[in-house]
């Protein structure tokens, strides 16, 4: 047997036990010190700007640059698009290498979309 | 054949499964960004728990429920940190799986023989994103009322069939207790059926081929 490998048990366990250890203790923090916030009653007549959760605020600000009955194409085409993409990585993706550097085009859309949900984030918060 | 675990194990033969899973070598490069989905499985643990904390005192309707997250909140011992326990860690669930997301895409991890497994992440990905939505709407104040009133607007916006996607969200014109119920359905009996489902089938995967390995 080969010591040099890492086993499960006890190595990788190890190493996933202590990324969990770390991911409770600063969710009992943030936890602690910014406790989730309810606001007021549901008042149907007072109409109220909300702003969802982090992750959909992207989706969010495109909603803003497709007004009216083009707002499908933000919110619906797009990622659709998007997810299709996703879900057919492995099959679109013709290379057999695993490093980025071999699938340029690859890499290249997806920092494109990282970094426009990324600024459309920031920009939602303006 | 004196202690109970190998009376147990000598007819379920449970040590061969244990030696299969803990005893297998890993292969090099494994490193701690291997641990993201395990992060997101153990975040889901929690929110589990909490999940079922809170079932307890929360009521889906639309005249109890604001009453009863402010009960949770106020008067529950230890209501606070379940309910706030909640929210982060389905924050936290979201980034984790974001990041092993992340992670699998650029260790090309979805290479084949993987590509199923990466179909099955990716879907779980969106169920994780359906818990975000559901959830938000069940403290029913006005921010989760108006923010669902957005979100289950968007899709009306679609040719043809926006308006009954619409419908079939809200459960009828408007954001009313039916949506509540809806959501709260989905988000307590629906998304956590499928996503054990999915779960089972993703680690079955990894347990089958191994986990790929650095580059």
């Amino acid at each position: 047997m080969d010591n040099r490998l890492k086993k499960f048990y006890p190595d990788y366990l190890f190493e996933i036990l202590l990324v969990c250890l770390f991911a409770l203790e600063g969710a009992l923090l943030l936890s602690y010190v910014f406790p989730p916030v309810t606001g007021s009653p549901v008042d149907f007549s007072r109409n109220f700007l909300p702003r969802p959760e982090w992750y959909f605020l992207a989706l969010y600000q495109m909603f803003k640059y497709f007004p009216g009955n083009l707002a499908f194409i933000g919110v619906a085409v797009i990622p659709a698009v998007i997810l299709f993409l996703v879900f057919a990585l492995p099959f679109l993706e013709k290379t057999h290498s695993r490093r980025l550097r071999d699938r340029k085009f690859s890499a290249v859309a997806a920092a494109i979309l990282l970094v426009s949900a990324a600024v459309l984030t920031v920009l939602s918060c303006f | 054949m004196s202690n109970p675990f190998s009376i147990i194990d000598s007819r379920l033969n449970l040590s061969r499964h244990y030696r299969r899973i803990f005893e297998r070598p890993l292969p090099e490069g494994v490193t701690y960004f291997y641990c993201l989905g395990g992060m997101a499985l153990f975040f889901l643990i929690v929110l589990t728990f909490t999940g079922v904390v809170l079932s307890f005192y929360y009521i889906p309707s639309a005249s109890e429920a604001y009453h009863s997250i402010r009960f949770i909140d106020s008067k529950l011992p230890g209501g606070w940190l379940m309910r706030a326990l909640h929210v982060w860690a389905a924050s936290g669930m979201v980034a984790a799986v974001m990041a092993h997301m992340l992670r699998v895409y650029i260790t090309g991890s979805y290479k084949p023989p993987r590509e199923l497994n990466w179909v099955v992440g990716a879907t779980l990905f969106v169920l994780t994103m359906a818990f975000g939505f559901s959830g938000y709407l069940l403290p029913w104040d006005q921010k989760a009322y108006w923010a669902t009133t957005v979100g289950t607007a968007m899709p009306s916006t679609i040719p043809l069939v926006g308006h009954f996607i619409m419908q079939l969200l809200r459960g009828g014109d408007d954001v009313s207790g039916i949506t509540l119920l809806r959501f709260y359905v989905m988000h307590v009996y629906i998304l956590p059926l499928v996503s054990i489902f999915l779960l089972w089938a993703h680690f079955h995967m990894i347990r089958r081929q191994g986990i790929s390995g650095g580059l």
